[in-house]
């Protein structure tokens, strides 16, 4: 056991930190600002490329943070990575991560292609996906295939050389904004419902794809930069007859599910993961350190500062069950369960701050962005309305105990009741 | 950073599960539950084979000089067969005497706790309950060579099997909270020493202790005078940490069973342990012993660093009293009315880490602590980083 990170890892943390503290500029910070503001009134738009999602600002700063050598670390150096180590990653994505600035690949597909696509797919994609030129929205969820992913309609038909895509695809995050989507899409319709799926990858400006947007409710108002989920505007995604070349296709027709399945397990913990679940702890005490006066201020309150504790202890479980994650990643395992685990505590314990935040600080509580009075800009606020979603997307807290159940322990499925349709 | 065990920690694990599952069936336990003294003298001599009670001290006295996560993993095995030995209590002590008596001291002592011949225990506890020494009031007064102790213990563990116990007192008449307390080593068998059993939760051996003018001699003093608090103070975090191994230890198993039993019982034409409502409970069972195995492991290794750890033992100890509770709890539950039955074994380890939850620091006092490096101290706080905040160099 080592709870500690090597002398040089420490050292990167340094080097990180005093880079953001010299590059984090005024410049920056309002396109970083600016990306939040991405909520629009509800127009329907063709898909597009979203090569221009980055202002000159942001764009400078990415390069000079590939310059560094600070993304991609894991990745093989052949494919524009570093060759770098797992934890040294963490590190880099972790104090972004806290400005803001996202660095990692998490949620991006790359691990899928790592393993399952070709060569030609892997020239193409990983290194432009390190460097920020391409960006995928995961067209996963559809309106009737949510926590059963497998049970989903959309269709890609052969046709030749090509594939034709029909369908919908809802919560589509960043599908406003990505230069591909990464689909998971019906091939096979005669075959038990998991070996009849394929993932497509293709640009968003196809013809026939139209992207609509959805508001979400913590973001109405316009939710203060560090809300969870604050920046995701999400969208609904519809294919009308959309071709794509069978090159699209990603390690196999009707492989999708395992393919679709491989490094998904990293990209629901990790450094956002963790970093999402317990940055209102550090807010409160830091509040309550910060807005301390003689007398008797809320940071005297022998319930609150029990409360506080008892919620600082659960963030510590969500950094160590992080670093567990991050060891296992390290070393070269797999997950039974501990990645769905950790799925479980950090964002229910997210909820739980949040929920114990609304009654330290009572009626200021409520009161959200661009109000007189506020707290922190309303982040508490709004993060009543956002926290939870962390417990809902990626697979659900209570599919993530199933998974702990029955892959984790070795308990059986429930057996179907008798008629019951497969 | 690497949280998972090392090759050689594994093999530490293993070697004492392996032992205990031998050597302590839970016939054993339950004969120990009824013995006077409360341990086989037999099995303690065969952990001290193995180097179990030594294994943390400092090898000049037949220790093995190992870090203290492998102490932990030892405990944690203990736990997990709800070992019968005085092993807690001794070590907690030993470590004690280890870092903080003269060489006279440790000489006398420590050997025999290596070979397995002696048997130690602490008493801080008094009549008010808490753990933390500014409670104390027992008095200990200087008079020629000798310290002249007067007072109650309360809660002492195996004070029926030890030979020697370290007794917090205040030495500074009239002094308060932490000041003017001392640490003394005290034989158990010295005039003046009374004791009472208490009958409790766990069917183990605690007693409360009566000194009445006790003498010991100057040289039994721990440390300075009027000094002690901070040697209490490590004294008890230490003790915390290994019983919060003990506790996901012995919680870990207790979950098991209850994830075993869930199996095999069948209710409505299946296994129990198919239904989701179930499955949840199980789930819920293994995070909780995981975040508390997690927590208790990273305070056991940042005092091998010789780092700052009373928060993170605080931590430790106020989320084991809580979640290994309720995770004993829910195997109850998962057994239904079998669970309830003497003759049932799940007892004997929902009865001991309920106990263990109440002594060596409430969860709201390890909370307390918490709190106040958290808000009353300096500094931004950081979740990774150390609190206290240390100042940026």
């Amino acid at each position: 056991m080592n709870f500690g990170f090597s002398p040089e890892q420490e050292a990167l943390r340094k080097e990180v930190l005093a880079f953001i503290k010299e590059n984090l500029t005024p410049g920056v910070i309002a396109e970083v600002e600016g990306e939040e503001q991405e909520v629009s009134a509800g127009e329907e738009s063709a898909g597009r490329k979203g090569l221009a999602r980055r202002g000159p600002h942001l764009s400078e700063l990415y390069r000079r943070i590939g310059a560094r050598g600070w993304l991609g670390i894991t990745y093989p150096k052949e494919y524009g990575g570093q060759g770098g180590d797992r934890i040294s990653q963490y590190i880099v994505e972790e104090e972004f991560a806290r400005v803001g600035i996202r660095v990692g690949l998490v949620g991006s597909g790359a691990p899928a292609i790592l393993a399952a696509g070709t060569e030609e797919q892997k020239r193409d994609f990983i290194p432009r996906l390190i460097s920020g030129e391409y960006s995928f929205a995961l067209g996963f969820t559809e309106p009737h295939a949510g926590a059963d992913l497998a049970n989903l309609r959309c269709r890609a038909v052969r046709d030749g050389d090509e594939y034709v895509i029909n369908g919908q695809k809802i919560y589509t995050t960043a599908a406003h904004v990505a230069t591909h989507i990464y689909l998971m899409a019906r091939t096979n319709t005669e075959v038990p419902k998991h070996d009849g799926i394929s993932i497509f990858i293709f640009p968003m400006d196809t013809a026939g794809i139209t992207v609509r947007p959805l508001v979400t409710i913590q973001n109405n108002p316009k939710a203060p930069v560090g809300t969870t989920y604050g920046a995701a505007r999400t969208n609904e995604v519809f294919f009308d007859n959309v071709r794509v070349p069978k090159s699209a296709l990603l390690g196999g027709e009707n492989k999708g599910w395992r393919v679709g399945s491989t490094g998904l397990n990293l990209d629901r913990v990790g450094a956002s993961r963790y970093l999402i679940s317990v940055r209102r702890d550090e807010d409160i005490v830091n509040w309550l350190k910060e807005n301390r006066h003689e007398g008797n201020s809320l940071g005297d309150d022998p319930a609150i500062r029990d409360k506080i504790a008892e919620m600082w202890i659960e963030a510590q479980v969500c950094r160590l069950m992080t670093m567990r994650s991050m060891s296992i990643v390290e070393r070269g395992g797999n997950f039974t369960y501990e990645g769905s685990a950790e799925k479980v505590w950090a964002p229910e314990h997210g909820t739980r701050i949040t929920e114990a935040i609304t009654q330290m600080l009572g009626p200021y509580g409520q009161l959200m962005n661009g109000s007189p009075r506020t707290i922190e800009k309303g982040i508490f606020g709004h993060n009543v309305l956002g926290s939870f979603q962390s417990g809902i997307n990626h697979g659900s807290v209570q599919i993530m105990r199933d998974q702990v159940a029955r892959r984790g322990l070795g308990l059986p499925s429930q057996r179907k009741a008798q008629g019951a349709r497969k | 950073m690497d949280v998972l065990l090392t090759e050689e920690e594994m093999m530490v694990r293993t070697s004492a599960r392996q032992f205990l599952e031998r050597e302590c069936p839970t016939t054993l336990v339950r004969e120990m539950e009824e013995d006077s003294k409360g341990y086989p003298p037999a099995l303690w001599q065969k952990a001290a084979e193995l180097g179990w009670q030594g294994m943390s001290l400092p090898e000049r006295y037949g220790g093995q000089e190992l870090p203290l996560v492998f102490l932990g993993l030892v405990l944690q095995e203990a736990g997990r067969a709800v070992a019968p030995l005085p092993l807690h209590s001794t070590v907690t002590a030993a470590l004690t005497i280890a870092q903080h008596a003269e060489e006279k001291l440790c000489e006398a002592i420590l050997p025999g706790v290596a070979q397995g011949k002696t048997v130690l225990t602490y008493a801080v506890t008094e009549l008010d309950g808490r753990t933390f020494a500014d409670t104390v009031q027992t008095q200990a007064v200087a008079e020629g060579n000798q310290f002249v102790i007067n007072g109650t213990k309360l809660f002492v563990d195996n004070f029926v099997a030890a030979d020697h116990m370290l007794v917090a007192c205040r030495t500074a008449p009239g002094s308060r909270g932490n000041s003017g307390l001392s640490l003394f080593l005290v034989d158990t068998k010295s005039p003046g020493i009374s004791h009472t059993p208490l009958v409790t939760l766990a069917r183990d051996k605690q007693s409360e202790v009566l000194f009445r003018n006790v003498r010991v001699a100057k040289g039994n003093l721990i440390g300075t005078l009027n000094e002690g608090a901070p040697i209490i103070e490590s004294m008890l975090e230490r003790g915390a940490v290994l019983l919060c191994a003990q506790m996901v230890g012995a919680a870990r198993k207790d979950a098991e069973m209850a994830i075993e039993y869930a199996k095999y019982r069948e209710a409505f034409g299946q296994p129990i342990g198919a239904f989701q409502s179930l499955q949840h409970m199980c789930a819920d069972q293994i995070i909780w012993i995981d975040g508390g195995e997690l927590l208790t492991f990273e305070a056991l290794w940042l005092m091998d660093q010789g780092l700052p750890a009373s928060v993170e033992v605080s931590q430790a100890k106020a989320f084991c009293n809580e979640k290994c509770e309720i995770a004993v709890r829910h195997s109850q539950s998962i057994h239904g009315g079998i669970g309830f039955m003497m003759e049932f074994d799940l007892h004997l380890w929902f009865r001991r880490v309920s106990a263990w939850s109440m002594k060596l620091g409430t969860t709201y006092e390890h909370r307390a602590r918490i709190a106040h490096a958290l808000i009353d101290l300096p500094g931004r706080v950081v979740l990774g980083r150390p609190v206290p905040v240390v100042a940026e160099a």
